[in-house]
């Protein structure tokens, strides 16, 4: 018969098609469910007739369905694109997207829904909606940061009009005037240091942030540190002081910078320290580091607050009630000055109104010994003479023939035992069977690259966590790229193409101490 | 204080019924917006007067009033609601609160019980998550699973909004009532409204309550458990326990003559007392 075809298509067409139909009463009672929908949540065909739907959706989206979902539909009469979880019979979740139609012409209304199910969109929503939040986050921050720099960058300026204006009037006598210059020096000086600063957080940001790491000793860093900032814990009789060990070590870092986060935490902790507090800075070696410790007596840090000390823009005090000055952006280009030189750094603190202590560490350069600073950049010729690497063992690992045989020969040249390998396995297996002095990897090599190499390295019980100086050669010479280098194990990074004199230089600085401290 | 016509705008106060009446004040719960009692508010309009709003943040109120901070606990809806009654000089009032605003309005009565002589609860419940052997029926993994999902619903946010036209495209009678949107929540609000209701624990200031309360519960509420009902009666004094046989949240939406059934006569014995 011919009427009876299209109904039995149209039927066949509901029970097979790859999507599910669904249709319910405002009771929440299932009245349809195709056989895609039974086999979706693994439950026998027609059994899901009569029972409730509540029974097959997750609790999020029981909560959904009757707050938002079935409101829709009742209210609207339709609902398109809701996102639900449904329940599967072994308790897995189904992410699926519904659109529903509301049907009251019978007795008692129906509502119908056709599903989808979104396992991929799902996770690329879920990376919008992140996206969007991050963008929200940084829009509020930057828009808060931009109010707090105009205020920041007009204090200091009025200060200055202020006191122009009052020696221009000629009433003021000359210790006054003395005075005036004074503080329009200071606010100038100030303003200096918040243009500096915002410089800093955008080259940061941009990943152009340049360093110049060499052989330091942070003892007179601290110190000077520490008498620059005398005055102002003086004007605060604030307590200053300063136990610094004179032996604590060499590390490889940027002198500038390295100054620039010593008084930033120093003054950072005269700031928040209030009158007649203690503020103690502290230089130790804890294991194969360096420590800078700077404790104050101060306001102290909350423990939900603890975390974010290093975000950008944070703020002491934050919401409406400033009382602390400043940009809030300090610290953050801090831990990025700190990590962009290997080391890392956290904050502490016992609580609000309990001080706090900042603490740096830097990893030693071990190579240096006390007065090989000065030598490693010494480019003297004499320095460089040819039997200067006499005695010392390199290996030298590079997939390139050519790059290998270089060094080979200029390293030769200087006196020095060579060995190469062409690939990380072949250069442990060689080290095992002969420890060298130095070791000089490339960094991109196929399968195994110079980070595998070099921390294998400094696991293997065989060879000695610090036995081998290690020398990265890389083309990249971003300053990521370096920290990434120096915490992978390698003390010092050569880039690609190498000065001859940078690597010989380099070699007889590492080999001096290499293999004194280890197994 | 804010002048009563910025509350009045600022909540989308609506009103209806008889404007010498008694003040009968109808509160929506998470998710929806005054619209949801269009089909139980209309039977007290002879004897009451009747006064709708939205929440800061809900259906059409004044989204610019919201704050994260003030609506990031139950309170700053409380204040909400008492902020309408001290505009409108509101005494005496039957609060009608759907989900959580049947606690809403328990703590607005707690601060000023003067402005509330009775209180019909539908579908409350003093606490979502589970507690030791307290059913609340959720645990904190389920709310956080509906934040998420709230997320992902809200980024369509267009598509939230289409139902509206279409809608008054095919029905134009309802054109004026449905105007916009019911749902038309601002997704940070209803986010902010998910967590306050839903990480609430109001349980200790149930047996705070002196007003003479109404407790319609539902004996198949996928949000509040059937033992719900009796946890609260068993601790609020001059308490009522009705079940009704029905399923889902919103009965008020999905069986209104059953509500209205469990409603009626507390309201009518507060019209005798008068």
């Amino acid at each position: 018969m011919v009427p009876d075809e299209p109904l039995s298509l149209e039927r066949e067409a509901a029970a097979h098609a790859p999507c599910g139909l669904l249709t319910f009463s405002d009771d929440g009672t299932i009245r349809y469910a195709n056989n895609c929908l039974h086999r979706w949540l693994e439950k026998a065909p027609g059994s899901l007739l009569d029972t409730r739907l509540d029974a097959v959706l997750s609790p999020a989206s029981r909560v959904f369905h009757s707050t938002h979902f079935f409101p829709l539909l009742k209210l609207h009469g339709v609902a398109d694109e809701i996102y639900l979880t449904l329940r599967t019979a072994s308790g897995t979740d189904l992410p699926v997207l519904v659109n529903g139609v509301r049907e009251t012409r019978g007795d008692s209304p129906l509502n119908h829904c056709g599903l989808v199910t979104m396992h991929r969109r799902k996770e690329f929503e879920a990376a919008l909606v992140e996206a969007r939040r991050a963008a929200e986050a940084a829009t509020t921050a930057k828009d808060e940061f931009l109010a707090v720099v105009s205020h920041e960058l007009r204090a200091p300026l009025s200060a200055i009009s202020g006191w122009i204006h009052l020696a221009r009037s000629g009433k003021l006598d000359a210790t006054m005037m003395h005075r005036a210059l004074e503080t329009i020096e200071r606010n100038a000086q100030t303003q200096a240091q918040l243009i500096e600063d915002l410089l800093d957080v955008s080259r940061i940001i941009s990943g152009k942030m340049r360093i110049s790491p060499k052989p330091l000793d942070l003892a007179p860093v601290l110190e000077r540190a520490v008498e620059t900032a005398r005055p102002s814990a003086n004007a605060k009789q604030i307590m200053l002081s300063a136990a610094l060990d004179h032996h604590a070590g060499i590390v490889h870092a940027d002198p500038t910078r390295m100054q620039q986060i010593v008084w930033n935490l120093v003054s950072n902790a005269i700031k928040f320290t209030p009158k007649g507090g203690r503020v103690e800075v502290v230089l130790s070696r804890v294991g194969s580091h360096a420590r800078i410790a700077v404790a104050d007596t101060g306001v102290g840090i909350s423990a939900e607050q603890l975390p974010y000390v290093f975000e950008r823009f944070w703020q002491a005090s934050p919401g409406g009630r400033r009382e602390a000055s400043g940009l809030g952006i300090g610290l953050s280009i801090c831990r990025s000055l700190v990590e962009l030189q290997g080391g890392s750094i956290r904050a502490d603190s016992a609580g609000a109104g309990k001080g706090s202590v900042f603490i740096a560490e830097f990893p030693l350069a071990i190579a240096f010994g006390p007065d090989a600073g000065a030598g490693a950049h010494d480019t003297d010729a004499e320095v460089l003479a040819g039997t200067s690497l006499a005695a010392v063992r390199v290996m030298v690992v590079d997939d390139d023939a050519g790059s290998r045989e270089l060094l080979r020969m200029l390293l030769q040249s200087a006196g020095a035992t060579v060995d190469t390998a062409a690939s990380a396995d072949e250069a442990l297996a060689r080290m095992r069977a002969e420890r060298p002095d130095v070791l000089i990897s490339d960094v991109g090599m196929p399968g195994k690259d110079g980070y595998a190499l070099v921390r294998a390295l400094r696991a293997d019980p065989g060879i000695g966590r610090n036995a081998i100086a290690a020398i990265a050669v890389t083309g990249y010479a971003r300053p990521q790229d370096r920290v990434r280098i120096l915490r992978a194990g390698f003390q010092a990074h050569l880039a690609k193409p190498v000065e001859p004199d940078e690597v010989l230089a380099l070699v007889r600085a590492l080999a001096g101490s290499a293999g004194s401290g280890s197994t | 204080m804010m002048p009563s016509e910025t509350i009045i705008r600022r909540n989308n106060v609506t009103f209806a019924g008889r404007s010498d009446g008694p003040v009968m004040m109808f509160a929506h719960g998470f998710g929806c917006d005054q619209n949801m009692w269009r089909f139980v508010a209309p039977a007290f309009a002879s004897t009451h007067r009747l006064v709708l709003f939205d929440y800061v943040g809900c259906g059409h109120s004044d989204m610019t009033a919201f704050s994260r901070t003030r609506y990031a606990s139950l309170d700053g809806y409380v204040q909400d609601v008492l902020e309408i009654c001290a505009a409108l000089d509101l005494r005496d009032v039957v609060f009608v609160g759907h989900s959580v605003s049947a606690m809403i309005g328990l703590l607005a009565g707690l601060r000023e019980p003067a402005r509330f002589s009775r209180q019909v609860m539908i579908a409350p419940s003093p606490r979502y998550i589970n507690d030791g052997t307290y059913v609340g029926g959720f645990e904190r993994k389920d709310i956080e699973d509906l934040l998420s999902l709230m997320d992902h619903n809200y980024i369509g946010w267009a598509s939230f909004l289409a139902p509206v036209v279409m809608s008054n495209s095919d029905r134009p009678e309802l054109a004026d009532e449905l105007q916009a949107s019911f749902c038309s929540t601002d997704p940070v609000a209803a986010s902010a409204f998910a967590r306050a209701t839903f990480f609430a624990d109001n349980r200790d200031d149930l047996a705070l309550a002196r007003v003479s309360s109404l407790i319609i519960q539902v004996r198949e509420d996928a949000i509040a458990p059937m033992a719900i009902g009796s946890y609260m009666h068993t601790r609020m004094a001059n308490s009522e326990l009705v079940v009704i046989d029905a399923t889902g949240h919103c009965p008020h939406m999905s069986h209104p003559g059953l509500t209205l059934g469990a409603m009626r006569t507390f309201v009518e014995r507060g019209l005798g007392s008068r």
